[in-house]
């Protein structure tokens, strides 16, 4: 007991020591960020001079920026979706129908942490150098996919795994059920907090990607992230507007995408035990 | 005429024999059990007649129709899994639904059918809860209405009630074996456990090593086995090895047993065993003057209460023997007692030791 009541008044100082250079690391260059991207000018001062929304205004009034911010949204899009359709079913399978085949695919899944995106960027333009391939946004999303592919894969294959998916599946078979509605109406029911995850992932990590886009597409097919870029070398404070405005909708994907998860589940988990 | 057969139905796995020339006839109505150890095939047989494993040789047919390569969703045979397997995502009503809305049957058929299951399996107040709200064993009965609303033909059990604890087990087996009486449907439940097999089953299909042992009444089984094996997996029995030394004679070292006519006639002379059952044992102060009963001296070495019996582990000629005794019959009998232990040729089963 009494050691116990030791830890207690210890453990909450050292913890708060740790917790406080945690969030600050974390924090400040994204508050930072958010007070550069409304501040006059902040180079003299320890706090900003004055306060202003120009450089929100000069980010909206740039040619580029609904383009650039569109492109981002498609490619993101996109890698999710294609990402879902080879994930999705792959796990699936090779849970039930190949479990011999798991540990290559969890290496192939570790390759693209391995492989720098300079590399698999430059591979894929020298392999692909055929329109309308080449340097297309097909070839992005291609690439981006690749890139984010463990993430996905991650998510969805810890979900599976908790749930007893050939069990369920042959509960379903046995009930008449073919492919197409086990995985429509039981499978993919129940690892749906593993796919929005997953999605999530996915749609973050592309969304936030340059070296890709500015190998593969470039100038062509420019996204959010390389409009971001060119403007840290000619205006700071415009690069922070956008970088606040690239959080922003990220952040608020990730709510649209737990709410609609939330809401999916409530209406039938209201009760659900904590487990 | 049988409804489901198999004939010398055989599956490997990596090169082990799982189920080896498996040949079974099934009539229709009938619960069938498939009992034996982990690892004896009994599963393997079952998911082979699911359609959830192809067998490498022999065929499977049901009503007169070969399905040894009909896929499991359309087999019409229904299933019930140890781990229950209903649908988390789907309330009770949802998940029994589901084969029938897999059958596209109209909607209000649906709802009645559903109804009608769960009034089976007295369960009508749970039909919009979700499988995570429910006990175990409610989880179980649910997962057996779901695979009687399609009305299969067949109904496979995988160990269903495994997962669950000793007293929710007694009732689900009960109310597995009313109902199945009560819609005469074909049942095939797998099981280890050999009380809950001899209780509920028309057939008993006693399995080891990928082979058959014994096909038989539960009775039969218990009382009349025909190998080894089946005698020592099922209850407990005695082992007197010794000759045959007449048509129903055995002689043991010091003593001779008169057994039950063997089904086959021994040879005199051939290594054989005699089984006795320690229920059949009567515990005696005197020798029986009758010659016909057996009837051989020991010591009472220990003595365990069980409740209903007492077990005494009698030492005979330097065997261990137990016997079943009830407190009435017996007085009270004490450590190193010397004792008769007795028990009529009926209950003596021999058979030819091959071992």
């Amino acid at each position: 007991m009494a050691s116990r009541l030791n830890t207690k008044h210890k453990a909450p100082f050292s913890y708060l020591v740790i917790l406080a250079f945690f969030l600050g690391y974390m924090l400040l260059p994204i508050l930072a960020t958010y007070l550069f991207s409304v501040a006059t000018r902040w180079d003299r001062t320890i706090l900003p001079e004055g306060y202003t929304l120009e450089w929100y205004q000069t980010a909206f009034a740039s040619s580029y920026f609904t383009i650039t911010l569109r492109n981002s949204l498609i490619v993101s899009m996109a890698s999710v979706l294609v990402s879902l359709l080879i994930v999705v079913p792959t796990v699936y399978w090779v849970r039930t129908r190949l479990p011999e085949a798991k540990p290559l695919l969890e290496l192939l899944m570790i390759l693209p942490f391995g492989i720098p995106s300079v590399v698999l960027a430059l591979a894929l333009v020298q392999i692909y150098n055929m329109p309308p391939i080449a340097r297309s946004p097909y070839l992005l999303v291609s690439a981006t996919v690749i890139f984010s592919m463990p993430f996905m894969y991650r998510a969805v294959s810890n979900a599976i795994e908790a749930i007893d998916a050939n069990t369920l599946t042959e509960a379903a078979q046995s009930l008449g059920a073919g492919l197409g509605p086990i995985l429509t109406r039981v499978i993919i029911p129940n690892i749906f907090p593993g796919i929005l995850s997953g999605s999530l992932l996915v749609f973050a990590t592309v969304f936030a990607e340059f070296t890709l886009a500015k190998l593969i597409t470039g100038a062509g097919f420019k996204t959010f992230p390389l409009l971001l870029v060119e403007y840290t070398r000619k205006n700071g404070s415009v690069a922070a507007a956008l970088s606040v405005i690239s959080f922003t909708i990220a952040w608020v994907a990730s709510m649209l995408i737990l709410l609609v998860g939330r809401s999916g589940k409530s209406g039938r988990q209201e009760h659900a035990p904590t487990h | 005429m049988a409804y489901l057969e198999l004939t010398d139905v055989s599956k490997s796995f990596a090169n082990v024999a799982a189920v080896k020339n498996f040949s079974l006839a099934i009539e229709k109505g009938k619960l069938v059990s498939f009992l034996g150890p982990s690892g004896c095939g009994k599963t393997t047989t079952l998911r082979m007649i699911a359609g959830f494993e192809q067998p490498d040789s022999g065929t499977i047919t049901l009503g007169g129709q070969d399905i040894t390569v009909v896929p499991p969703n359309q087999r019409g045979i229904g299933m019930v899994f140890q781990a229950y397997a209903l649908f988390p995502n789907m309330s009770v009503a949802e998940n029994i639904a589901f084969g029938l809305k897999m059958k596209h049957t109209p909607k209000p058929e649906i709802e009645k059918q559903v109804d009608s299951v769960l009034e089976l399996i007295r369960l009508s107040d749970t039909a919009k809860r979700f499988p995570h709200q429910l006990s175990g064993g409610q989880q179980q009965r649910i997962a057996l209405a779901r695979a009687l609303a399609v009305q299969p033909q067949v109904l496979l059990l995988d160990e269903p009630l495994s997962a669950l604890d000793a007293e929710v087990r007694l009732a689900l087996r009960g109310e597995i074996r009313r109902i199945q009486s009560d819609l005469g449907i074909t049942t095939i439940y797998v099981t280890h456990d050999q009380e809950e097999a001899l209780s509920i089953s028309d057939l008993v299909v006693v399995m080891n090593k990928g082979d058959i042992e014994q096909v038989g009444s539960p009775i039969d089984i218990y009382r009349k086995p025909q190998t080894r094996f089946v005698a020592t997996f099922i209850g407990t029995a005695n082992q007197f090895t010794g000759e045959m030394s007449g048509e129903h004679t055995v002689l043991c070292g010091q003593y001779q047993l008169n057994t039950r006519p063997p089904a086959d006639r021994i040879a005199s002379g051939s290594a054989v065993l005699v089984l006795v059952r320690p229920e059949a044992i009567q515990v005696e102060m005197e020798a029986d003057p009758r010659p016909s009963v057996n009837a051989i001296p020991g010591m009472v070495e220990t003595v365990t209460f069980h409740g209903a019996v007492t077990r005494l582990g009698v030492n005979v000629y330097g065997q261990r023997v137990v016997a079943d005794v009830t407190e009435t019959n017996t007085g009270v009998i004490n450590l190193n007692q010397k004792v008769w232990l007795t028990f009529p040729p009926e209950v003596c089963q021999v058979m030819v030791q091959n071992e």
